[in-house]
């Protein structure tokens, strides 16, 4: 029997609160808080894991606070432009989804993250094993962990 | 002195180079390089006393840069910051010649550690 390793929704969200605090400050604690507004213009990023352990990382937050995100993470003095926070979000995804890696069984590679406009709309043959819904300044931010059906 | 900063991503390079200043290396020059052939180039034409890369970059892996700098008969101390920090991952950086893997998210205080000694 096959037994499918998970990180747990502790883990993640103490990496991912590690990740916020190091790059976003201290001043606005990221927390437990509420999903998505159906109706929010959403910024998505994830980051492949393949080998031992397979699975996708991904980050979803509102257009909004993907710039605020991006402003911090700059330094705060300089305009932001849309590369910017293709970037600053992809940075994010690809850092709590380097650090789930870390905690799955290995060896494994970390795909280079993916950036676009809109949700993410997972296929049947996936699962999701991790969702954090939290907030950050007050606007929503959803971390999940999705890993492929068994076979 | 000079350090080289490779990493596909702007905002990081900026967090990088904000991190080294916080840590005591504001005096220092840095160079960017936006992946790992760019940055394999610099490093012939800028001879930094430091390079502080990625690991995974497109056209040429952080990996791959420090075996091809290897290979080239560069031993200019090398040092990863990326966002895998598993104990593989150091192992493997340190056979290839790494001096030390700094793992994401890090601090000022990390940066000092594993920059002291090279430069001391």
């Amino acid at each position: 029997m096959n037994v499918m390793i998970e990180p747990s929704l502790h883990d993640v969200v103490s990496l991912t609160q590690e990740v916020w605090t190091s790059f976003l400050g201290y001043d606005e604690p990221l927390f437990e808080g509420e999903p998505l507004p159906d109706d929010a213009t959403v910024v998505s990023a994830t980051v492949t894991v393949s080998g031992a352990w397979a699975g996708v990382v991904s980050l979803q937050v509102s257009e909004a606070m993907a710039h605020r995100i991006t402003a911090a993470m700059l330094g705060g003095s300089e305009k932001v432009d849309e590369s910017d926070v293709s970037d600053a979000v992809g940075e994010l995804v690809n850092m709590v989804g380097g650090n789930v890696k870390s905690l799955m069984p290995g060896p494994s590679t970390l795909s280079l993250p993916v950036v676009a406009h809109g949700r993410v709309f997972w296929p049947h043959e996936s699962a999701e094993v991790v969702r954090a819904d939290l907030t950050w300044a007050g606007e929503p931010v959803c971390i999940a962990v999705h890993v492929p059906l068994e076979q | 002195m000079k350090i080289l900063v490779a990493d596909d991503s702007r905002v990081m390079r900026q967090i990088v180079i904000r991190t080294l200043r916080q840590a005591g290396y504001a005096d220092h020059d840095v160079v960017e390089a936006c992946n790992g052939a760019e940055a394999f180039q610099l490093v012939m034409t800028e001879q930094p006393d430091l390079v502080l890369s990625d690991w995974n970059m497109p056209e040429m892996t952080g990996i791959d840069l420090l075996s091809a700098l290897r290979s080239s008969g560069s031993q200019v101390p090398f040092g990863f910051v990326t966002s895998e920090g598993s104990t593989t991952m150091v192992e493997r950086a340190t056979q290839e010649g790494a001096l030390f893997l700094i793992a994401k998210p890090f601090t000022a205080e990390t940066f000092s550690e594993a920059l002291d000694p090279v430069f001391a």
